[in-house]
């Protein structure tokens, strides 16, 4: 037992990305007990339920960004390439343009088209709501993975290894696909997701909390599926947020946070809490594989 | 001296960033035209087609929709007639709301009334808006660039002179006070120890959530206890919320940490430069150098090391840019304040008025691409005199 005990602690002193990825996952047991304990049934399943279409949402979108960037990587890998300047020139005019978009206004294009479809009936479910702006976030942080790519690419283009390869017979796309992106880059694809699950949970809750708390006449928002976003605009929430600021010049009333405002409270804390965790997973994740 | 500069600056690949700049700026123009030209007159259509539908269904014989029964009862009888559409149900039921609060509301509806879309009334209000949001947004970027580097520099020198994190000093201080315990000891100075370490983390742990927390996190939390609306308040928020100075500083401290472990920062030592990351003695680092505008440490390989990770931070000041951009629309949308750019951008959308919003949009990314245009010429000005072509 005292054995096993000075490993896990060998590793959580040694491992940053593990030793913080053990605080997020006991952070988040410590809340959900916590709620289950003291919040109302009714926000309590409420709250699982933004917990779950946050985290589908911000994995979905960074599968999107993951196929999107690697496709569009070796699409403009192999168009440079084959001297196909024609269609070259004008797929990387259009990323750099989308690379001029800032994010929040992508997201706010995307959530107009998604209301134009909803109002004309299209994408009514709520899994498909979730997947399309997932798509959204995942177009708009793709290119840093394709930026990746390129970069890994363009690294060992420049060593012996990539020529050496090709000499043995080897096909390009093999060599690209498998020996550079699969066998020798994976580290620091997985990094670049963590830190993109990250980005895609602190802009799908900016775009909840934005549309439920600006634009909801339009749609109604039972059409759309509750993130920890759009948790935290509801008046309730609201008011437990405003109550944290009432604590801070009243101290006894941090007690009333834990309980009276517990919804609120426990959403803001699971925003900040988990983008505090996946930026230290992503770093630990640097130091382990010296990236 | 000065014709040599600027002739080598505009290198061909210069010319070509700044050509696809103009191009993108002047296919993004014509696609905005092109959309405000026909999209917005097909969506008025649209609008006008669905009023009517719900001015018909407003004018319905025997239904009073300002009776919540009679209201329910249209919400099902649609139910009946399109189950499988309830959301469009739904909206439409809302739209009704909204269509018959603007009869009594909208300004255009009343006598004298501003017409909707662009106007030159409106139009010269957003110019003041758009340029108020332009300065705010300068004042972010210059102050931001300052605060990265510091904060990058000071974990940089935190990080040479060895120091861990107090969670992990309070980890092994806690394996002490349980070796301690199980010989039959007291641990009475490392639980002290331990004790002070923890409270240490707690605060630097205060201080990294509210870096992390989103603006509207924050926002809320304050306002009920500080005045949230001063553009100065604003400028603060935008500089240290939404991960923002958290995330470049770490970038900034990555380029740091590369460039300390090429091998002409170990020749310098050899060859007597300082190299020591002692705050404040004979060869170390002097706080107040950290802390000056421009960050200047003589005689310390500190400086060779500073200046070429600024010279590779330079380029990942237009990804910087549109994060701001991102950060500045989130937190002008939560301040909620009227006479905001953004405030109005979330306006427009929310009454689909989107010729307006279309405008916003495009002012929003010509703020993009200038500054994309200046990192260019300020990185191609950098790599001439790296590759002293001045």
């Amino acid at each position: 037992m005292t054995a096993v005990m000075t490993d896990i602690s060998r590793i959580l002193q040694q491992r940053k990305d593990i030793r913080w990825l053990s605080f997020w996952f006991l952070g988040m047991i410590v809340v959900w007990i916590w709620d289950a304990l003291f919040l109302d049934p009714l926000s309590y399943e409420l709250v699982q339920a933004a917990i779950f279409n946050t985290f589908f949402g911000a994995g979905a979108a960074v599968a999107a960004a993951l196929g999107l960037g690697w496709g569009g990587a070796l699409l403009l890998y192999f168009l440079e390439n084959g001297k196909k300047r024609f269609f070259y020139l004008p797929i990387l005019f259009m990323v750099n343009l989308i690379r001029s978009v800032p994010q929040i206004i992508g997201l706010l294009i995307g959530y107009i088209i998604l209301s134009f479809w909803m109002d004309y009936g299209v994408l009514q479910s709520a899994a498909g709501q979730t997947l399309w702006m997932a798509c959204v976030i995942g177009l708009l942080c793709s290119l840093e993975i394709m930026d990746l790519i390129a970069e890994r690419i363009a690294y060992y283009k420049k060593s012996d290894y990539f020529h050496a390869m090709q000499c043995c017979g080897m096909k390009e796309s093999r060599i690209i696909n498998v020996e550079i992106l699969w066998k020798s880059s994976s580290a620091h694809l997985v990094h670049k997701s963590v830190s993109l699950f990250g980005d895609s949970i602190f802009l799908q809750c900016s775009i909840g909390f934005i549309i439920s708390v600006g634009l909801s006449n339009d749609v109604s928002l039972t059409n759309f599926p509750v993130t920890l976003g759009s948790l935290l605009a509801k008046l309730d929430s609201k008011q437990d947020i405003l109550a944290v600021g009432s604590a801070l010049l009243d101290p006894s009333y941090i007690s009333h946070l834990f309980f009276q405002h517990l919804q609120g409270v426990s959403v803001a804390a699971l925003i900040v809490f988990t983008l505090l965790c996946i930026y230290h997973i992503a770093d630990g994740l640097i130091h382990s594989y010296d990236l | 001296m000065r014709r040599t500069i600027s002739s080598s600056m505009f290198s061909p690949l210069l010319r070509k960033k700044l050509f696809d700049h103009l191009a993108s700026i002047l296919f993004v123009s014509a696609v905005f035209i092109v959309l405000l030209a026909v999209g917005v007159n097909r969506e008025k259509n649209d609008r006008e087609k669905r009023h009517e539908l719900i001015e018909m269904m407003t004018k319905l014989q025997n239904v009073n929709l300002g009776s919540p029964m009679q209201k329910s009862l249209l919400r099902e009888t649609l139910d009946v007639f399109y189950p499988s559409e309830k959301a469009r149900n739904d909206s439409i039921m809302q739209s009704i709301d909204a269509y018959r609060t603007e009869q009594y509301t909208n300004k255009v509806y009343k006598t004298g009334g501003a017409p909707e879309g662009l106007s030159w009334l409106g139009t010269a209000d957003l110019a003041g808006m758009y340029l108020s949001f332009v300065f705010v947004y300068v004042l972010v970027l210059i102050v931001s660039y300052y605060a990265v580097q510091t904060f990058a520099l000071f974990s940089f020198i935190q990080y040479k002179q060895q120091k861990s994190s107090y969670l992990l000093c309070a980890f092994r201080q806690f394996w002490l006070i349980v070796e301690k315990i199980r010989r039959g000891d007291i641990p009475a100075k490392e639980a002290g120890r331990c004790a002070v370490l923890v409270l240490q983390a707690c605060c630097r742990g205060g201080v990294l959530l509210v870096l992390f927390a989103p603006a509207y996190i924050i926002i809320y939390s304050l306002k009920s206890t500080a005045d949230t609306e001063p553009w100065v308040f604003m400028v603060v928020l935008a500089v240290v919320s939404n991960g923002l100075l958290i995330n470049y500083a770490h970038k900034f401290y990555t380029f740091l940490l590369a460039e300390s472990r090429k091998g002409y920062v170990e020749t310098a030592a050899v060859k007597g430069l300082n190299h020591s990351y002692e705050w404040n003695v004979q060869g170390g680092i002097a706080l107040r150098s950290l802390l000056h505008w421009k960050k200047y440490f003589p005689l310390h390989v500190l400086q060779q090391v500073y200046s070429n990770a600024r010279y590779q931070y330079i380029p990942t000041m237009k990804q910087y840019a549109s994060f701001l951009i991102s950060g500045l629309v989130i937190i002008e949308m939560a301040l909620n304040i009227q006479g905001h750019l953004c405030y109005e951008l979330l306006q427009d959308i929310l009454f689909e008025r989107y010729e307006m919003a279309l405008v916003i949009m495009f002012g929003i990314f010509l703020v993009v691409k200038g500054t994309e245009i200046i990192v260019d010429c300020w990185f191609a000005r950098e790599s001439a005199k790296y590759e002293n072509r001045t």
